[in-house]
């Protein structure tokens, strides 16, 4: 027709199926994120370990003489346990603000008024952080554990430790979840995602510190339970077959690990809500 | 409504430095004493006094043996253990992380700032007041806890509390000047980084435990160099960091570490409030 | 025509902005704005994200000029706190210390100012009379209502009893009572001797407070002085003219008569007319009625001749 309608049009295209929205907030977060370039040094920084390790396994390799340099599997468990300070700086920096940022302008309202469940939500946040985890901790565990084979021009050392695939992806997904649902449970607790960074840092210092003190005033390992880290790292020396460091039964740290995504689990379905009751 | 006011008698003159500081610091410690930091504040504190109340109960009930390497102490080691590992570690940075980045950048996430900014007072007493207001409330709150603590854990064992006395006094004060030195520090760090958090941490658990298990002049960059040097008590062995910390660890004299946590505290705020009259804070639309 | 040919003779101005630009990255926020504006009660205009509230903030020292200058009451704003005393400014922000009382707020705050602790109590009484929050000052700011916020907001911006008094977007929030009732404060102290700077969106409250207005958009200034004066040099747009009267047909033969006349219609009993040179029209308009040739004229009025019209005209 000549005259065409200027007013609003309804969308006639294709949609996506429902469930598929926590990809949507999960993209545009990590764009987000990215844009920035602070952030982008950052996570620069937290793979200098991943070359210095590379360089070692090379030189390893390749000349007899550095063969003490050789990785074996505590060369990954420590690497990943080195990576634990950027997952920790990497969860405050990012993880600080997911959901609080959204109470503090009342974005969670507009949310979950849209055909999005509460879990999508959260899954959406959740995979942000979860994502630049997995690119300091697996990923890069992994490439390392593809680069000794490459250099080393074998298979021998793949062969002998088997399970290395496993023990590095599930201790990897324990440090990622670990960090990541308490993050977002702390994250939902406040709109000042300052306060939530300091909570998250208070608790996994406050808990290491006072374990400190138990432990040089009673000599005894079978409490570190209590510390968030030290749990994280009994179960990093089982996972990859060592000795445990602690006395602790691994079972009671793994409890421990559980209890922790549980409880934050339980507070994210608390106060993911789109209106706050007033009782 | 009623008609516009007759003209208010306009002030002699306006507010002094000190005298705006005061008037600030009385405008914010209300409002930090009773805000939800509080909670985060009341925890930490109260954490050790219930830690040693456990142990001193465990101790009366014959069921715990408190034992350093193996052989059994008396309280004043534990209560050493405590400022050591509790309160100089990790209580005196966290609350300096924790209020001094937030003095400003709280101001302005809120957008109460403006009101503040626009008052006929230096930006740098707005400041100053503020910090005050974070000396006094932490000083209020931790100070007792250790009193509390040092009076449950001393007398475990024999513990002279009259023999031990002036080591409380003296870790009360070197407490009290790390809390004023590590506010100021991140007072600095939060008027003028954009981060101040992350930076904060970064230095309070990066840096400084990294720095002193290393000789060298390196150490001098760091807070917790001098404080622990005037801790009257031994430090603890709990490990490969601090066997590495205590046998490469120089201790500076009591007036070298005094005046040096001056000058890095009276150093910050000056800077401080230097960053504060030159940037401007926008404001989140 | 500028804004300070309204002011007084001897009147200084109270904001002079010379080269004035503010960007923010690479947003421009405020773009080579040049004005002075008078004493008097002023209204900047604008649509959202214009200016006005950078403007705003570059004029109570809160931001720093990119480029150019500003001063206020003749001295540069930034970093200059002496000139507080005299400057007033509510903010559009609805942020407060909301577990303090609206007393205790606005005492804390004339303490800032250099009130003793007695003086600081009983001017925070005297504004919050002013706005009607007497009754409600011992209750804690975060339990006000929208418009309550509002007017404690305004009672701090007036306690001092400054000279000037820049309000960003001071209606927001408020009920129509509440609307009307601030817009005669805000003209009662214009005539008591402030000046007053208001910003807003919402046309007919700038026009209910004030003619003499700043039109601001996308960072520049499109206009400044009398609103009607505005009008009449908005050259491009034809004015419009409403006449109510016994024979409309009569009067539209003898107004087409005349190339000034672009268009004419009809409506019950009344003939709109739009013309190019409306002085000239009003005059012929004038005799023709006294004329009795074309019956009686018993109605005239421009329904353009308002901000709303030259809002339209300037920024669309």
């Amino acid at each position: 027709m000549p005259i065409h309608d200027q007013s609003y049009r309804r969308y006639a295209g294709a949609r996506e199926q429902l469930g598929n929205a926590w990809l949507v907030i999960a993209g545009s977060g990590i764009r987000g994120i990215i844009r920035k370039r602070r952030f982008l040094g950052l996570l620069l920084f937290a793979w200098m370990p991943f070359f210095v390790r590379a360089i070692q396994i090379y030189l390893a390799a390749n000349f007899p003489t550095m063969s003490m340099l050789a990785a074996t599997a505590e060369t990954f468990r420590e690497f990943l346990e080195q990576q634990g300070l950027f997952v920790f700086l990497i969860t405050v920096w990012v993880g600080a603000g997911l959901i609080a940022n959204d109470k503090r302008v009342n974005a969670l309202q507009i949310y979950l008024s849209k055909p999005l469940t509460r879990i999508e939500y959260v899954a959406g946040k959740l995979a942000i952080l979860a994502v630049f985890l997995l690119l300091v901790t697996w990923v890069p565990a992994m490439l390392l554990l593809l680069l000794q084979m490459l250099f080393a021009g074998s298979f021998a050392f793949v062969r002998a430790n088997l399970f290395l695939f496993p023990a590095i992806t599930v201790f990897s997904l324990l440090q990622v979840l670990l960090a990541s649902f308490t993050m977002l449970a702390l994250s939902s607790l406040t709109k000042s995602s300052r306060y939530v960074g300091i909570l998250y840092a208070g608790a996994v210092f406050f808990t290491d510190a006072v374990y400190g003190v138990v432990y040089s005033v009673t000599d005894n390992s079978s409490l570190s339970w209590m510390s968030f880290p030290a749990n994280l790292r009994q179960l990093g020396d089982v996972v990859f077959r060592l000795r445990p460091r602690y006395e602790t039964p691994w079972i009671v740290s793994l409890m421990v690990v559980a209890a922790l995504i549980g409880v934050s689990m339980l507070v994210l379905e608390r106060r993911v809500r789109g209106v706050e009751v007033v009782a | 409504m009623a008609d516009p006011a007759p003209p208010a008698v306009a002030p002699p003159r306006a507010p002094s430095f000190v005298e705006a500081s005061l008037r600030v610091f009385d405008l914010t410690l209300g409002q930090m004493l009773w805000s939800r930091r509080t909670i985060f504040l009341a925890l930490v504190v109260g954490a050790p006094v219930a830690l040693a109340a456990l142990f001193k109960a465990l101790e009366a009930a014959g069921l715990a043996g408190i034992r350093v390497s193996g052989t059994r102490v008396a309280g004043p080691m534990v209560f050493g253990i405590f400022i050591w590992v509790l309160y100089l570690r990790f209580i005196i940075p966290v609350l300096g992380v924790f209020y001094g980045t937030s003095l400003i950048a709280d101001e302005v996430e809120e957008k109460t700032i403006t009101y503040l900014f626009t008052r006929p007072i230096a930006r740098a007493a707005v400041l100053g007041g503020k910090y005050l207001a974070y000396l006094v409330c932490t000083v209020l709150v931790v100070l007792p806890s250790v009193v509390l603590v040092y009076l449950l854990m001393v007398p475990i064992r024999g513990g002279g509390m009259a023999s031990s006395f002036p080591s409380l006094v003296i870790d009360l004060g070197l407490l009290g000047a790390g809390l004023a030195v590590y506010g100021a520090f991140f007072t600095l760090i939060g008027a003028w980084l954009k981060h101040p958090l992350i930076t904060g941490l970064v230095f309070a658990f990066g840096w400084e435990p990294g720095v002193l298990m290393i000789p060298g002049y390196l150490r001098k960059f760091t807070i917790a160099y001098y404080l622990q040097a005037l801790v009257p008590q031994g430090m603890p062995q709990e490990g490969v960091a601090s066997l590495l910390q205590s046998v490469f660890r120089d201790v500076p004299s009591t007036w070298v570490c005094l005046l040096s946590l001056a000058v890095i505290g009276i150093g910050s705020l000056v800077v401080a409030g230097w960053v504060v009259e030159k940037r401007e804070y926008v404001l989140e639309q | 025509m500028t804004l300070a040919a309204f002011a007084p003779a001897a009147a200084a101005p109270i904001v002079e902005a010379t080269a004035l630009s503010k960007w923010y990255g690479q947003v421009i926020g405020l773009n080579d704005v040049t004005v002075s504006v008078p004493p008097g009660v002023t209204g900047l205009l604008g649509p959202n994200g214009a200016g006005k509230s950078t403007f705003m903030r570059l004029m109570t020292g809160q931001l720093k000029p990119s480029k150019g200058s500003i001063r206020v009451l003749g001295e540069p704003i930034w970093g200059n706190p002496r000139l507080y005393f005299r400057i007033g400014f509510c903010p559009d922000q609805d942020a407060f210390y909301d577990r303090m009382t609206g007393l205790d707020w606005l005492a804390a705050l004339l303490r800032l100012n250099g009130y003793g602790e007695q003086q600081a109590g009983e001017a925070a009484r005297r504004a919050l009379e002013t706005v009607d929050l007497l009754d409600a000052s011992g209750k804690k700011i975060g339990g006000y209502s929208k418009g309550m916020r509002q007017r404690v907001k305004l009672a701090q911006a007036i306690a001092h009893d400054p000279d000037v008094l820049i309000l960003d977007e001071p209606l927001s929030g408020m009920d129509p009572i509440a609307r009307r009732r601030t817009i005669r404060l805000i003209k009662d102290w214009g005539r008591a001797g402030k000046s007053i700077l208001v910003s807003s969106h919402i046309l007919h409250e700038i026009e209910a407070m004030t003619p003499t207005i700043l039109l601001i958009h996308n960072g520049r200034i499109l206009a400044e002085g009398n609103v009607h004066q505005i009008r009449d040099l908005i050259d491009e747009h034809p004015h419009t003219v409403y006449i109510k009267g016994a024979d409309p047909r009569a009067l539209a033969r003898r107004f087409l008569a005349h190339d000034d006349v672009l268009s004419l219609k009809f409506e019950d009993g009344a003939v709109i007319v739009e013309t190019a040179r409306p002085d000239a029209f009003y005059a012929r308009l004038t005799d023709l009625a006294a004329s009795g040739e074309v019956g009686a004229v018993d109605e005239v009025t421009s329904p353009d001749d308002n901000l709303q019209a030259v809002f339209k005209y300037l920024v669309k």
